[in-house]
């Protein structure tokens, strides 16, 4: 379809034109209402506490403690997860032991685990890490088993013709061709680090940080407007996150752009 | 190199739910002449190129490659053809010089002198200045030549190849059937070529093996004697028509009973 330059202009302002409406109308509702700033703040306020609070360095402390906690969540599911998976692809026995697991596990709404962890390990840290990696674990361990399981037989085959031997057909085919199923288990998985680090900072824990304590006491002492700042940097960083794996994908693998089979 | 196909059966699936896709198919490919197996769709000459290139195994019957002064069975099936299959099978993920040096890499060759291997060869079927592409980035025809390439590397007498045009569009195809025709005259491989293209069959081949609908049989050798180097050319010739003719006649029988097993299958399954 041949777009005008106008209507190409319009399909780039409307969508920010959009936003800037909504929070004029907020705004504007707000103030001739006279809505009290406890059940719902105008954008401006929200704006003044956002800022106050990236100033006195509290935004930064709570957001920086979350990341770090969703990184090394991340990283420990995305390596025992990715282990895992191609074992159980590239064996056989592993494959049968591991299945009976995650099938009994991996319908398990993995929050309904948060007691036990906080019997187990405490509310500290340990706590907070291990429920997020437990949850990103299962996406990611199933999307590598099956990216090995699906590799392309044809692959194989011409691997096989050119005289690779089964290891190499393993090292050089097979996870080669898992991996654009690995990158759609690892974007789940941080999915759901980020609910469930948030979660957990919400849940149950004692170390008075992260963007999850700095929502739920904000929440309990009615600063609504504190609750929207770290609700717009828990979406900005959301985005953020996604963007960067994306970024990624493409440099780990840029095939997958283009491969139009 | 001759090979030798004796009495190859192929049979898939349980008991219940059988297909024959081979039926004690015997031919013998003899050494240095390019073979077109030419065939309704689902008549198992693919399969048996698979067969011959120790990739599928034959549930009866035996395929001999014989080569002068050499013990029989010195060397595994497998290891002096190499196919070039019908989608092609890049892999995605390598470049177009990793694709091509893939056979050379798995031997365990220094990056140096597969990299100069591949170079050469890469330009010898016009694709110098695409070493760093990625198979995604390339036109279908170029696809083709990296296949092409990644194949002849392997510097193996026997070459299977698996429709290998059916893909392209008529240009490209055409252009690509003189560079093989080129190839061929230059190296003088042993050539079993897979083809539903009763045109390209003559063209191409010293002989055109008509397979009969499944289970596939050799139905007739017709012997295919014009000149070397052929071009495109030759289609027009009265040699060719004649040809073209006997093997149109030949074919058509056995469209008609593909098709009309197909129908039934059809039928079977609503």
């Amino acid at each position: 379809m041949k777009r005008t330059p106008r209507a190409k202009l319009l399909e780039n302002v409307l969508p920010a034109l959009s936003v800037v409406a909504v929070l004029v109308v907020w705004e504007l509702v707000v103030r001739w209402r006279g809505i009290a700033p406890i059940l719902l703040p105008a954008p401006s306020s929200i704006a003044v506490y956002l800022w106050r609070m990236i100033v006195d360095g509290t935004m930064e402390y709570h957001l920086g403690v979350t990341l770090l906690r969703i990184f090394v969540g991340f990283a420990l599911a995305a390596v025992s997860g990715i282990a895992l998976g191609l074992l159980m692809g590239m064996s056989r026995i592993v494959y049968r032991i591991a299945d009976v697991w995650i099938a009994a596990l991996y319908p398990l709404p993995k929050i309904s685990l948060i007691p036990l962890l906080l019997i187990w390990l405490g509310s500290g840290e340990a706590y907070r890490i291990v429920i997020s990696a437990v949850t990103a674990f299962f996406p990611i361990v199933i999307s590598t088993y099956s990216g090995i399981r699906q590799a392309d037989r044809g692959l194989i085959k011409a691997a096989m013709d050119l005289g690779a031997n089964t290891r190499q057909i393993q090292f050089k085919v097979v996870i080669p061709a898992a991996m654009p199923s690995i990158l759609a288990g690892l974007q789940l998985g941080m999915g759901v680090t980020i609910i469930l680090i948030v979660a957990a900072e919400m849940i149950g824990g004692s170390s008075q940080s992260g963007m999850g304590y700095l929502l739920i006491s904000a929440g309990q002492v009615l600063e609504t407007e504190k609750v929207f700042a770290a609700l717009l940097v828990l979406a900005v960083m959301g985005a953020a996150i996604i963007k960067l794996q994306q970024w990624v994908d493409r440099k780990v693998a840029p095939w997958i752009a283009h491969d139009n089979r | 190199m001759d090979v030798i196909v004796d009495g190859v059966t192929q049979i898939w699936g349980e008991a219940s739910t059988q297909v024959v896709a081979l039926d004690r198919f015997s031919h013998h490919f003899r050494s240095g002449r390019l073979s077109c197996l030419l065939g309704p769709s689902g008549c198992g000459k693919s399969t048996l190129i698979q067969i011959v290139g120790g990739l599928e195994p034959a549930t009866q019957g035996s395929v001999g490659i014989h080569a002068p002064g050499r013990p029989q069975d010195a060397r595994p099936l497998g290891a002096d053809s190499v196919m070039v299959w019908q989608n092609l099978n890049l892999f995605p993920w390598r470049s177009v010089i990793d694709n091509v040096a893939f056979g050379l890499e798995m031997q365990g060759l220094g990056r140096d002198e597969r990299y100069a291997r591949a170079r050469a060869l890469i330009g010898s079927v016009g694709l110098r200045g695409f070493e760093r592409h990625l198979p995604g980035q390339l036109s279908g025809g170029m696809r083709q030549r990296v296949a092409l390439a990644r194949a002849l590397i392997m510097e193996r007498p026997i070459l299977l190849m698996d429709e290998p045009f059916a893909a392209l569009d008529a240009q490209t195809k055409i252009v690509m059937q003189e560079e093989l025709l080129k190839i061929f005259d230059q190296t003088h491989k042993t050539v079993l070529f897979v083809t539903h293209a009763i045109e390209e069959a003559i063209l191409l081949g010293d002989e055109v093996v008509v397979m009969t609908a499944r289970p596939g049989r050799v139905k007739e050798v017709i012997a295919i004697n014009l000149p070397r180097p052929r071009s495109l050319e030759l289609v027009n010739s009265p040699e060719f028509g004649a040809l073209f003719d006997r093997t149109f006649h030949l074919i058509r029988e056995e469209v008609s009973a593909a098709m009309a097993q197909q129908d039934a299958m059809a039928s079977a399954q609503s």
